[in-house]
């Protein structure tokens, strides 16, 4: 039995005028689409999590809201050290939320969009962007051309490479994880399906014919495998992603 | 049709900055811009009410300060009161016991020259009355002529001793 992992489906191919000479034809992946329902569902929670807020007798609804926007603002304050980096906040968030709910749409059966290395590139340079424009609003632009000559100048080039690696390790960590998920979870499927077969096409005569074209053992089994590669590595990554994030901009900011 | 495993897509990727950056914008207006409002909100209640309560304690002490002081102040002004009272009555009871005393000493002093004037009446009375009654007896008892120039004498020298008598 062949067992066959590819990338995000495309959907469609659209031909965009003037930025197609550029960028090519516009593939709209399943990347993209999964992306816009993660978004949807994000928005959508926090309209109902923020409907009717009241200032006294809050509602459960509301009593969450305020635990996620404390639980949040803390995570930033207590990584940077007082109030000064609160417009972190809503990239914290944002980029948290994504990521969690993009590792777990898969337990639906949707492919994560963060199984697609261009997700975690575009958040990792959105990162870098933030880090480099701290860098320089510290320490001046000739203070920061000056910084990669550090400690002699002979490490220069190595400098270099690890300012512009830092967005590419972020990014592979974080697809590196929930790709092997997807890689494992393809083989256990494909590896149940065979046994699934195999096991009851022992029973004899149409009985077993008919139990062994169903993968049965597919059902309930990958859910465990499911707990470490979706459920943990799911949340995990999400945070190492953004804790990086905090840890990043902060140094940026106060070197 | 797919997608490689590890695909490099220049639309997915500006997508994706694209929708992050969206993400962030709609985290901020509908999840944390409403929660924090509605914390400040409480604060800005909650600081209110602390200012109110202080400001009505602040009140209260002032008033039972007031109190207190216009309790004392009644206090000193009822001693005055009783104070002024006593002082007036005693100084009024010692006007009428001295215009009782000085209406006494009048009285008695009347009294005495009153005695007095009788007594030298009574004297004058008795004298004249004894004068001719000593006469009368003189005349009877010796009865003889005397001249004129000694009968005074005579009466005078009674007169005299009765005085002294008296």
């Amino acid at each position: 039995m062949d067992v066959d992992i590819t990338g995000a489906k495309i959907l469609a191919e659209i031909n965009v005028p003037f930025l197609s000479k550029y960028l090519g034809v516009w593939q709209l992946t399943e990347t993209l689409v999964v992306s816009w329902i993660v978004m949807a569902i994000i928005t959508i929670t926090c309209i109902i999590l923020t409907r009717n807020l009241k200032v006294e007798n809050v509602s459960k609804r509301q009593a969450v809201a305020e635990w996620l926007v404390e639980l949040v603002t803390n995570l930033v304050r207590d990584n940077t050290g007082g109030t000064k980096m609160d417009w972190l906040i809503p990239l914290v968030a944002a980029l948290f939320s994504t990521s969690v709910i993009s590792n777990l749409i898969s337990l639906l059966g949707f492919r994560s969009p963060t199984a697609d290395l261009m997700t975690e590139l575009a958040w990792a340079i959105i990162v870098f962007i933030l880090i480099t424009a701290n860098k320089i609003k510290s320490m001046g632009i000739l203070g920061y051309l000056k910084d990669f000559t550090t400690p002699i100048f002979l490490m220069t080039p190595f400098n270099i490479l690890g300012e512009v690696f830092t967005p590419i390790s972020m990014a592979c960590r974080h697809f590196g994880n929930i790709l092997s998920g997807v890689v494992i979870n393809a083989l256990i499927y494909a590896a149940l399906a065979v046994a699934s077969s195999a096991l009851f096409g022992l029973i004899p005569g149409a009985v077993g014919k008919v139990l062994a074209s169903i993968p049965i053992l597919d059902v309930g089994i990958p859910a465990i495998a499911g707990v470490y590669f979706d459920w943990f590595s799911g949340v995990m990554q999400a945070f190492i992603f953004t804790m990086l994030t905090i840890m990043f901009i902060s140094q940026a900011a106060e070197s | 049709m797919t997608q490689g495993l590890v695909a490099i897509n220049s639309w997915t990727f500006l997508a994706q900055m694209l929708n992050l950056l969206i993400q962030i914008v709609l985290i901020r207006k509908f999840l944390l811009k409403p929660i924090k409002e509605v914390i400040a909100k409480r604060k800005a209640i909650s600081d209110e009410e602390l200012a109110v309560a202080r400001k009505s304690r602040a009140e209260a002490e002032a008033m039972k300060a007031e109190y207190e002081s216009s309790i004392a102040n009644a206090k000193a002004e009822a001693n005055d009161i009783i104070q002024t009272a006593q002082k007036a009555a005693d100084t009024r009871g010692e006007e009428i016991v001295a215009a009782a005393e000085k209406h006494a000493a009048s009285i008695k002093a009347k009294a005495e020259s009153d005695i007095e004037q009788e007594r030298k009446k009574a004297v004058n009375e008795l004298k004249n009355e004894i004068g001719g009654i000593a006469v009368d007896l003189a005349g009877k008892v010796i009865e003889r002529e005397i001249s004129e120039k000694d009968h005074q004498a005579l009466i005078n020298e009674f007169i005299e001793n009765v005085g002294e008598a008296s």
